[in-house]
C-alpha cells in the first residue's frame, strides 16, 4: 500500500508541475500585449511598463517560467484587475460558499441518484426504469445556466416560493448576527444554533443546489443502474439466487455493494464538473462564491484572475483524484497492482 | 471520465444489431430527433420565415416583440426573429461539435496508437502529457484558453479540441496496448512487417469500435461545452445565431422578455438529449455490457 | 431499499416544506422613511463592490458613490446651472493669466477625526495626492506650488494656466482630508483597514468586505452644515449584481435607490405609485472614431457619408431609453455643450456621397472593420445596427468585439494595416471640462494613445490649448472656442457622436429632493435629500 501511495503522490506532484507550466503557457498566449492584459483598461503607459517589469516579460523564456513557478509556490498569483486584490486571497475568500453549494448538490445528487438508479435496475425494462432513464438523460443533458434561469422564473416569479438571490437574508446580519467559523452560513448557523439564519440560508441554498445537482444526479443514476445490472448478471449473484435467496436479499445484500464501487470512482469527476458548473450558475443566483468570481473575471477578461482560478481548480481536481484513487485502492486491493 | 482498458468486444451480427436498435424506443427517438435537428440546420434557409435575421439584418423598430403568429418565438433586442435564429443555430453548435471531435480524434488517436504500440519511454512521455491535460476538468481548460484567444468560433473549436484529445489518447492507448500484446502482432513483427502496416491494418481497426461509441456519446457533451463558452461570452459573437450566445444576450431581458432565453435554451437541451440517447443506442448496439460505467457519464 | 427510498422522500419533503414556509418571509425594513423619532436609512443598490480602495487620493473606481458622502472637495460643479459652486471653499479668485489662484476656506469645518480643517490640511492632502501619482492624480499636473498664508486661505501657483476651480471639483483625486488622522501609523495602511479621514456628512460605521450589505455609513454629528430638519441618519450600500434582483428589492421596500435598471425594468416602475423613476443624461459619451489616416475613411467625403448612413433615431428606439442622441462632442449639462448638431439619417444623401467616391449601391463594395469593447451589450447593439444599416448601402462592416487591451493595442499598432476603420468607445471626463475630450482624442498624437481617429489638425491643436488657458479666466470665451471646435469636428468628421448614456434610476417615492449630477456619476448626496414618509 505504501509503495502505491508514494507512486501516486509522485505522479500527482508531477502532474501539478505540468499544470502550472500549462497555465503559464496559456497566460502568455494572449495576443497583443500580455502586460496590457494584466494591467487592465485605462492603464497609463507607465503602469503597463511597470507590469511588464513585474511579470518579467523582458526576461528569456526559461527565466519567465521559473519566476512564474516560484511565484505560484510563494502564493503570489498576481493581482486581480477587477478587484485590485491578490488573486489567491480572492480565491480563498470565495471558496466557502462554493463548497457549501457543491457539497449540497452532490449530496442531493447521491440521495436521489442512488435509490432511483437501483429502482431502475430492479425493474429494468419496465415503466419505472423508463421514467428514471428519461429523467436521468435530461438531467445529464441540461444546460445548467438555462435550468437556473427557468427555476428562477418558476419558483420565484410565478410561485413566490423560494428566494433567488444571495446566501441568506442580509437583514439578519443585524437582527440575528451570525458567528462565522467555516464561513458557510448553513454550517455556521447549525453549529451556533442560530435558527433564523439557518432557515434563511437553507431556503436560499435549495435552488442553486438543485441546479448543480442535476448532473451528478443523472450520472449517478445511470451509473448505478448499469453497474447494478452488470453485477446482477455475474456468477456469484446467480449462484446466490440459485441457492434460493429472495430477490430482495439478492438485490440488497449481495449486489448492492459491488454496484456502488464505480460510484466512488466517479465522484472526483462529478465534483470537478459541478465546481466548474458553478461558474455558469452562481452569478444568476448572486451566490458570492468562486463561480461568480470566475464568471466576473471572464466577463471582464481579468487574465490574472482567470489563470488563478484555473490553476486552483486544476490542483483541487488533482488532489480529489488522488484521494479517490487511494480510497479505491484501499477498498479494492486489485487496483494497487496496476 | 475514468476510461479503463476494455475487454474484448462482442462482434454482433448485423440483424442482431438492427434488432436491438429497433426495440429500444428511447434510442429510436433520440436518433430521429438528432436527424431532424441536423436536417433543420442543413435546410434552414429554406424552412425559416426570416433567413436574413440569422445574419447581419436588424430591425430597430421591432425589438422585443412578444411571440405571435408573425414571430413564433418573438423577436430579440435587435428585432430579429427568434425562431429563425434558433433553427439556424442548428448549423452552429452541432457543426462546431463535429469539428472539435474530428480534430480531437486526429490528434488523440495517433498519439494513443503510438503510446500503446511502442510502449516504453514513448508511452511514458505521452501518458504524462496526457495526464497533465486530463488534470483539468474539461470546461475549465477550454474556458482558460478561450479567454485568452480572440473570441471567435475558431477559437472555441480549438479550445475545446485541445481539452478533448487526451480522452481519446487514453482510450486508444489501452486498446492498442492490448492488441499489440497479442501473438499475431508479434508474429507480424517477426516476419518483418512494418510498424505502419501493423498499426493501420491491425491495431487501428480493432480499436475503432469503442472510439466510435465514445465519440457519439461525446457529441452532446461538446455541444453543452460550446454553449457554456458562448454563454460566458467567449466564442461565437453576434450576429452568429449560437444558442448559448442567445441565452447570454437574452439574460438581461429575463424574465420580462422570457422568450429570448427559453427557446434557445430548450434547443440546447433537446439537442443534447437527442444525441445522448443516440449515443446510448450505439453503445447498446455495439456492446450492451461495455462502457456502461463510462457511458453513464453521457457528457 | 424501499426503506431508504422512503426516508429520502421524507427528508426531501421536510426540507422543501421548511424552505417554503420561510422562503418568502422578509424582515420589515425601515429604509427610506423617517418615522417619528426613528432612524431614516438610505439604502443604495449598486452593481459591483463599492470600496475597492479606501484611499481618497488614489481611489479611481466605484468607491466615489460612498466617498463623496464621507469626503468633500473645495468646490462642486452644479450641472443644472453649469456653474462651479462653493463647497469647502467659500470663494476663490484667479489672476488674469490664470496661473495664480486663491481659495478662501469655509469656517468651522471639522474632520471626523476631530481636528478642525485649516489651509495646511488642504495643502497636505493635495500634495499627498500629487506625490502618490495614482488614479486621477494627473489633474493636478498644472500645480507648481501651494502656499498657505493663513489658516483660511490657500494659494496655488501654476506652471501653466488651468481652470483650477473646475479641477478642484473633480469626482476623483480632489478630496480634502486629514492627513494626520492615522497618527503615527502609515496612512495608506490605516485607510486600507476601512477608516475615513473626511469632513463630509457621513462617516463609516461598518464595513463588511465582500458581503452583500457591504458598507454602512452613519451621520457625523459635527458636520459643519448641521443636521437641522429631516435628514437620513444612515446610509447603506448593498451590492446586487443583477438588475432583476435590484428591482425586486425595490418592490419589497428593502432598498431605497437602484443605481441602474434595464430599460424594460425601468419602464415597469415608471408612473407606479410609491416609486419615482428618474432618467437623466450622463456624461458617458459613445464615440465612433473614424480612421482619418489610412484606409477608405481617410477620405472626408466617405466619413461624411457614414454620418448620414446610420438610422440614428432607430438606434435610440432600439436602446429603449438607455441612451439619447448626442449633439456635438460635449454632453448636455457640461458647459460648452451645443444643441442641434447631432448626426441625421439621410440614406439618399449617403448613397450619393458614397457614389461620388466610387462606392455605394451602384459602385464598388466597401469593406470596413469596426472594433468595440467586448462585454458591453449596448456597444454590441450599436455595432449590429450600424452593420445592418451600412449593408443596405453596399458597405460591409466587419464587427469585432475585443477585450479592451486587445482593441486598444490594435488601434495603437504601428502597422497601419492592423488598425481598424472605426473604433467604438466611451469617453467621460475626470472633471467638468470639455478639454478632456479634445486633448485626449483630437490632439495630434504620435504615437497614438487615445487619439484613435489619428486626427491631426494644427488649428484644432492650437485652439484647444487656447481654450484651456482662456477657461481659467473667461468661461464665456472658452464656450465660444469649444463651439468652434465642435463645428470643426462636424466638418472634418474624425468621429461620429453615437449617443450619451442615460441614467435610469428608480427610487422609493419617499425620497425628496433628488437631483442627478453627471459630474459625479452615480453619486447620491444623501445629505441633500429629505426622507419623506
Amino acid at each position: 500500500m505504501t509503495r502505491y501511495l508514494i507512486r501516486r503522490l509522485a505522479l500527482a506532484v508531477l502532474v501539478v508541475v505540468g499544470v502550472v507550466i500549462l497555465t503559464f503557457a496559456i497566460a502568455r498566449l494572449v495576443p497583443g500585449d500580455p502586460a496590457a492584459s494584466w494591467a487592465g483598461p485605462r492603464a497609463s503607459r507607465e503602469e503597463i511598463a511597470q507590469v511588464r517589469e513585474d511579470l518579467g516579460l523582458n526576461l528569456p523564456l526559461p527565466a519567465q517560467i521559473w519566476r512564474y513557478f516560484t511565484g505560484v509556490l510563494q502564493g503570489d498569483w498576481g493581482t486581480s484587475i477587477h478587484t485590485h486584490r491578490p488573486v489567491l486571497s480572492d480565491i480563498v475568500n470565495r471558496v466557502p460558499p462554493t463548497i457549501e453549494l457543491v457539497v449540497a448538490a452532490i449530496a442531493i445528487g447521491l440521495a436521489f441518484g442512488i435509490p432511483l438508479g437501483l429502482v431502475s435496475a430492479r425493474w429494468a425494462g419496465g415503466i419505472p426504469d423508463g421514467l428514471v432513464r428519461i429523467v436521468a438523460v435530461f438531467a445529464v443533458s441540461m444546460p445548467a445556466f438555462w435550468l437556473a434561469l427557468i427555476l428562477q422564473i418558476v419558483f420565484f416569479q410565478k410561485l413566490h416560493l423560494l428566494p433567488v438571490a444571495g446566501q441568506y437574508d442580509p437583514n439578519l446580519d443585524y437582527t440575528n448576527p451570525l458567528m462565522q467559523y467555516t464561513r458557510m452560513p448553513v454550517v455556521d448557523s447549525l453549529i451556533t444554533g442560530n435558527w433564523a439564519v439557518f432557515r434563511s440560508a437553507a431556503s436560499h441554498l435549495v435552488l442553486p443546489a438543485l441546479v448543480i445537482a442535476a448532473y451528478p444526479f443523472g450520472v449517478v443514476a445511470r451509473m448505478v443502474r448499469g453497474s447494478e445490472l452488470d453485477t446482477l448478471s455475474e456468477d456469484h449473484v446467480k449462484a446466490v439466487r440459485a441457492l434460493g435467496f429472495p430477490e430482495r436479499a439478492v438485490f440488497g445484500r449481495f449486489a448492492l455493494k459491488p454496484a456502488l464501487v464505480p460510484v466512488i470512482s466517479v465522484i472526483a469527476l462529478v465534483f470537478a464538473y459541478s465546481l466548474v458548473n458553478t461558474f455558469l450558475v452562481e452569478a444568476i443566483f448572486d451566490w458570492p462564491g468562486l463561480g461568480s468570481y470566475a464568471a466576473a473575471s471572464i466577463g471582464s477578461l481579468d487574465t490574472p484572475a482567470i489563470i488563478g482560478v484555473t490553476l486552483f481548480v486544476a490542483i483541487v481536481y488533482v488532489l480529489a483524484n488522488l484521494v479517490v484513487d487511494i480510497v479505491q485502492a484501499w477498498v479494492d486491493p486489485r487496483i494497487r497492482l496496476t | 471520465m475514468n476510461v479503463q482498458p476494455l475487454p474484448e468486444t462482442v462482434e454482433a451480427t448485423r440483424s442482431d444489431l438492427v434488432g436491438r436498435l429497433r426495440t429500444n424506443r428511447l434510442v429510436v427517438f433520440g436518433l430521429s430527433v438528432s436527424l431532424v435537428i441536423v436536417f433543420a440546420g442543413i435546410f434552414a434557409p429554406l424552412i425559416v420565415p426570416y433567413p436574413e435575421d440569422a445574419g447581419g439584418a436588424a430591425h430597430p423598430r421591432e425589438t422585443l416583440l412578444v411571440p405571435s403568429s408573425q414571430h413564433w418565438f418573438g423577436t430579440d433586442q435587435l428585432g430579429r426573429d427568434v425562431f429563425s435564429r434558433v433553427v439556424y443555430g442548428a448549423r452552429v453548435s452541432p457543426m462546431i461539435a463535429f469539428l472539435v471531435l474530428l480534430i480531437a480524434c486526429l490528434v488523440g488517436v495517433p498519439l494513443g496508437l503510438a503510446a500503446g504500440y511502442f510502449g516504453g519511454p514513448i508511452d511514458e512521455v505521452i501518458m504524462r502529457v496526457t495526464d497533465v491535460f486530463l488534470a483539468f476538468p474539461a470546461l475549465l481548460l477550454a474556458l482558460a484558453l478561450a479567454s485568452v484567444l480572440p473570441p471567435t468560433i475558431g477559437s472555441t473549436t480549438i479550445a475545446i479540441a485541445v481539452t478533448w484529445w487526451p480522452w481519446y489518447t487514453r482510450l486508444i492507448r489501452g486498446q492498442a496496448a492490448s492488441v499489440t500484446g497479442r501473438p499475431f502482432v508479434e508474429g507480424a513483427r517477426a516476419s518483418g512487417v512494418s510498424h505502419a502496416r501493423i498499426l493501420f491494418r491491425h491495431v487501428l481497426p480493432n480499436s475503432l469500435t469503442p472510439l466510435i461509441v465514445q465519440v457519439s456519446l461525446d457529441v452532446s457533451a461538446v455541444i453543452l461545452t460550446v454553449s457554456a463558452l458562448s454563454f460566458l461570452g467567449l466564442g461565437a459573437q453576434d450576429p452568429t445565431p449560437e444558442w448559448g450566445l442567445m441565452v447570454n444576450q437574452g439574460q438581461q431581458y429575463f424574465p420580462g422578455q422570457w422568450w429570448l432565453v427559453t427557446f434557445p435554451g430548450l434547443a440546447i437541451l433537446i439537442t443534447a438529449v437527442a444525441f445522448n440517447l443516440m449515443g446510448d443506442g450505439l453503445r447498446d448496439v455495439f456492446d450492451p455490457k461495455m462502457v456502461r460505467r463510462r457511458g453513464a457519464l453521457g457528457g | 431499499m424501499r426503506t431508504k427510498g422512503r426516508m429520502v422522500a421524507v427528508v426531501a419533503v421536510f426540507a422543501i416544506a421548511t424552505a417554503a414556509c420561510t422562503g418568502s418571509s422578509t424582515s420589515p425594513s425601515n429604509s427610506g422613511s423617517a418615522s417619528a423619532g426613528g432612524d431614516a436609512t438610505f439604502s443604495y443598490a449598486t452593481f459591483t463592490q463599492v470600496m475597492i480602495s479606501w484611499d481618497p487620493s488614489s481611489a479611481y473606481s466605484n468607491e466615489i458613490i460612498a466617498m463623496s458622502n464621507m469626503y468633500e472637495t473645495l468646490t462642486r460643479y452644479d450641472s443644472e446651472t453649469q456653474e462651479v459652486v462653493p463647497s469647502l471653499a467659500t470663494s476663490w479668485t484667479s489672476s488674469k493669466d490664470g496661473k495664480h489662484w486663491s481659495f478662501t476656506l469655509q469656517d468651522g469645518v471639522t474632520f471626523h477625526s476631530g481636528r478642525p480643517m485649516t489651509s495646511a490640511d488642504v495643502k497636505a492632502s493635495i500634495e499627498r495626492t500629487m506625490e502618490l501619482g495614482q488614479g486621477a492624480a494627473y489633474i493636478w499636473g498644472a500645480v507648481k506650488s501651494i502656499d498657505t498664508p493663513d489658516d483660511q486661505t490657500v494659494e496655488f501657483t501654476l506652471k501653466y494656466a488651468a481652470p483650477l476651480d473646475l479641477i478642484a471639483s473633480a469626482d476623483y483625486a480632489a478630496y480634502i482630508y486629514d492627513t494626520q488622522a492615522a497618527g503615527s501609523k502609515d496612512l495608506g495602511k490605516w485607510f486600507a483597514e476601512g477608516n475615513d479621514a473626511g469632513s463630509g456628512p457621513y462617516t463609516v460605521d461598518a464595513w463588511n468586505e465582500g458581503q452583500e450589505v457591504e458598507l454602512r455609513l452613519k451621520a457625523s454629528p459635527d458636520y459643519w452644515q448641521g443636521w437641522d430638519g429631516a435628514h437620513y441618519d444612515n446610509y447603506v450600500f448593498r451590492v446586487v449584481p443583477t438588475a432583476t434582483t435590484s428591482a425586486q428589492l425595490l418592490r419589497d421596500g428593502q432598498v431605497t435607490f437602484a443605481e441602474r435598471l434595464t430599460p424594460q425594468l425601468y419602464d415597469s416602475f415608471d408612473g407606479q405609485d410609491g416609486f419615482t423613476a428618474a432618467s437623466a443624461a450622463s456624461w458617458q459619451t459613445l464615440l465612433a472614431l473614424l480612421n482619418t489616416k489610412s484606409g477608405p475613411l481617410a477620405d472626408p467625403a466617405v466619413r461624411q457619408a457614414l454620418s448620414y448612413a446610420i438610422d440614428w433615431e432607430g438606434m435610440m428606439v432600439a436602446l429603449q431609453g438607455a441612451a439619447t442622441s448626442l449633439s456635438g462632442v460635449i454632453p448636455p449639462g457640461l458647459w460648452g455643450h451645443v444643441e442641434g448638431i447631432e448626426p441625421t439619417y439621410d440614406a439618399t444623401n449617403a448613397a450619393d456621397m458614397l457614389g461620388q467616391a466610387g462606392y455605394g449601391p451602384d459602385g464598388d463594395p466597401l469593406s470596413l472593420t469596426l472594433t468595440y469593447t467586448k462585454g458591453d451589450s449596448d456597444e454590441e447593439l450599436v455595432a449590429a445596427l450600424m452593420k445592418s444599416d451600412l449593408a443596405k448601402l453596399n458597405v460591409s462592416l466587419d464587427v469585432r468585439g475585443l477585450a479592451w487591451p486587445t482593441q486598444w493595442a490594435k488601434g495603437k499598432s504601428q502597422d497601419l494595416t492592423e488598425r481598424q476603420d472605426i473604433f467604438l468607445f466611451y469617453w467621460w471626463p475626470d472633471y467638468a471640462d470639455p478639454y478632456s475630450w479634445f486633448i485626449n482624442m483630437f490632439h495630434t498624437e504620435e504615437p497614438p494613445f487615445f487619439n484613435l481617429s489619428y486626427y491631426s489638425d494644427p488649428w484644432m491643436d492650437k485652439t484647444m490649448q487656447e481654450a484651456q488657458v482662456v477657461s481659467a479666466s473667461d468661461r464665456e470665451a472658452a464656450i465660444g472656442l469649444y463651439g468652434q471646435m465642435q463645428d470643426q469636428v462636424i466638418q472634418d468628421m474624425p468621429s461620429l457622436s453615437v449617443y450619451t448614456q442615460q441614467y435610469q434610476r428608480v427610487m422609493l417615492s419617499s425620497v425628496q429632493g433628488y437631483v442627478d449630477n453627471p459630474a459625479y456619476p452615480n453619486v447620491v448626496f444623501a445629505y441633500e435629500l429629505t426622507p419623506g414618509s
